[in-house]
């Protein structure tokens, strides 16, 4: 890591360089209540001071809601192509936690299976994040999210009169010489940035216990009251599923050309709060109904990957409280487990 | 292979069911020729007797269309409902809340008797449907969809998940951030969210999924300011002929 020191009237060449350079996409208001990350053509049309966004932004442009897999031609024999897209792209203040989520993100598309759809553009993907505002549904501290370490190729803190820069990678340190002025930080930088981290931190007002959830999950696991009382007024509607940065199931769709001579194989996102999720040929469903759903999520969300990852794939961004229309809160259901097993 | 052979029909309705699929524009050649069409009263004047595949829009609304229902369920092998008048009766149904009597009073008033005009039905009342293209009009990608599934042999896929989950793909902000109100939680996907993506409120043309939490809804709705008599406008307006599930009959 590099840390170095831009001044503040360098800030808007640097970002018209940018622009004027790369496909560059960033946060920009969608309407009066989220902000998109949409390609930015004009320094104008950018917004960094954010607070919410609908979808997570690495996901927008990693893990497209749809998209084509592989084309195939049907003639003597078939033949497949596969459908690879990619190019070169800026994404432009990104938060920590969704630096975080992609980070997750990354390692699942890349553990077992390389998934090359998602990698290959990951790969094209050059990072530069910047912290937003937090939402009042967002407990990120607690799931170790608010803070980036890696995943980043340049992350702008923005200081009282200076931008105090990390610099994660050889491509960021490329473009930082070619299109920034920068001076190397001092003691002083390093103080007025850790006076900012911790008033950054104040900002965050929602705490979860996840500890004591993790070590009750099991005992819960079985408390069939306790989930029906949570999830009663779940729709099975998969929202919290699809807005989630770390949410990663998908289900792959057949669609030939009626000449029924080509066709191609799509991929869009899947959610395991709709009950085709469980259905297997035969119609057997293995999970029946929105409890059983309920209980799966918040396993795969907050035990599943600490046992095979080390990590939560959870990072308490809070979108999925502020969608849900039934009110349902991972962050109160997460505490309310340490009441439960302690009646 | 020969090409199986397909007629389209039409009951009561708009028609635009049948505009629907000649709006396909590119696909609709190709259709053409993956099919051979024997039947279709808004586009050719040939008339046969001898198809496989039968696309029904419309709903049943007079004995003489009970009779041609009955006819087609006879002929064909297999049965597509398009649309919603077809599948759960749609907007027609309405009448059904006056009651037929009351109803023909009220638009032909003393000519009434002149009138061949019964119960509203959806076409599954009357014969075995095989697969719906639900919708209000329905989505004319899904109408090929089905017929292109029936040619290679495999059953469409046709979903069973609320609209959310096509709002969210499409990225849009809820409506309800907005003040309005939506059915799309409990209302069957398969339009790509065509009414949220332009910034209105769904109102389940398509049906509602089959276990859908209809209390919730109603305490949604209720949270939005609106009465239970405004709730179950919410769900008649396109499925007046189907018991809506109650409090009382769906605890869920
Ligand atoms: S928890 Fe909420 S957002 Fe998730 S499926 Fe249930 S109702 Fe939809
Ligand atoms: S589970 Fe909810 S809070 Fe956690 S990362 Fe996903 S959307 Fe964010
Ligand atoms: S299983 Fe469910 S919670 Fe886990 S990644 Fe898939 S959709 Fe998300
Ligand atoms: S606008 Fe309607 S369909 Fe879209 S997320 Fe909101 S309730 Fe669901
Ligand atoms: S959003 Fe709802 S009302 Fe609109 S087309 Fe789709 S199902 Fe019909």
């Amino acid at each position: 890591m590099l840390y170095k020191v831009m001044d503040k009237n360098v800030y808007q060449d640097f970002i018209k360089a940018l622009i004027s350079n790369y496909e560059f996409i960033g946060p920009a208001r969608k309407d009066r209540s989220v902000h998109d990350f949409v390609p930015i053509k004009n320094i104008s049309e950018l917004d960094t001071n954010y607070m919410r966004t609908t979808i997570p932004p690495a996901k927008k442009l990693l893990f497209y809601p749809t998209e084509k897999l592989v084309n195939y031609e049907v003639g003597k024999s078939i033949d497949v192509k596969p459908v690879v897209e990619s190019k070169e792209r800026i994404l432009f203040g990104i938060n920590a936690w969704d630096i975080n989520g992609m980070n997750f993100l990354d390692e699942l598309f890349t553990t077992d299976f390389i998934d090359e759809n998602y990698i290959s553009k990951r790969k094209n993907l050059m990072v530069i994040g910047m912290d937003s505002q937090p939402t009042e549904t967002n407990f990120s501290p607690s799931m170790g999210a608010d803070y980036a370490k890696s995943g980043f190729d340049i992350y702008l803190t923005e200081l009282k009169d200076k931008y105090f820069i990390r610099i994660g990678t050889a491509r960021g340190n490329e473009i930082i010489q070619k299109y920034a002025e920068v001076r190397n930080a001092t003691a002083e930088d390093f103080k007025d940035y850790d006076k900012y981290l911790d008033d950054y931190r104040m900002k965050f007002k929602l705490n979860v216990d996840i500890k004591n959830f993790y070590d009750n999950f099991e005992l819960i696991y079985n408390n069939e009251e306790f989930w029906k009382k949570v999830a009663k007024d779940c729709y099975s509607c998969g929202s919290c599923n699809l807005v989630c940065p770390t949410c990663f199931c998908f289900n792959i769709k057949d669609d030939m050309e009626l000449n029924l001579k080509e066709g191609n194989k799509i991929r869009e996102w899947d959610s395991c709060m709709i009950p085709e999720y469980g259905l297997v040929a035969g119609g057997h469903n293995f999970r029946p109904n929105k409890e059983n759903r309920l209980k799966q999520r918040y396993r795969c969300k907050l035990k599943t990957f600490i046992d095979k990852f080390g990590k939560y794939s959870c990072v308490g961004c809070g979108r999925c409280i502020e969608t849900c229309l039934a009110k349902i809160n991972i962050a109160e259901d997460i505490n309310s487990v340490k009441r439960e097993v302690s009646v | 292979m020969s090409k199986p052979k397909v007629g389209v029909f039409g009951f009561t309705g708009c028609g635009g069911c049948q505009l629907e699929i000649l709006n396909l524009e590119d696909q609709l050649l190709d259709l053409i020729s993956a099919v051979d069409i024997v039947h279709f009263t808004e586009a050719i004047t040939e008339h046969s007797d001898n198809y496989e595949i039968a696309l029904v829009e419309g709903s049943v609304s007079t004995e003489h269309g009970v009779e041609r229902i009955k006819k087609i369920g006879n002929i064909a092998k297999i049965i597509v409902a398009v649309g919603a008048c077809a599948v759960s009766g749609g907007l027609n149904c309405l009448k059904n809340l006056y009651g037929t009597e009351r109803a023909m009073e009220l638009v032909y008033g003393d000519k009434k008797d002149w009138i061949d005009s019964i119960e509203v039905k959806p076409i599954d009342q009357y014969i075995k449907v095989d697969y719906y293209a639900r919708g209000c009009p329905p989505n004319r990608f899904e109408i090929v969809d089905i017929v292109r599934s029936l040619i290679v042999g495999r059953k469409p896929e046709i979903p069973n998940y609320p609209v959310c989950v096509e709002c969210k793909r499409n990225g849009n902000t809820c409506v309800y951030e907005f003040g309005m109100t939506c059915m799309g939680p409990v209302s069957r996907a398969g339009c790509n969210s065509r009414c949220p993506n332009s910034g209105s409120g769904c109102e389940a043309c398509r049906g509602v999924i089959d276990d859908p939490n209809v209390n919730a809804q109603k305490d949604l709705l209720a949270r939005y300011g609106l009465t239970v008599e405004d709730i179950m406008e919410g769900f008649n307006l396109y499925n007046a002929c189907n018991k809506v599930p109650t409090v009382e009959n769906k605890n869920n």
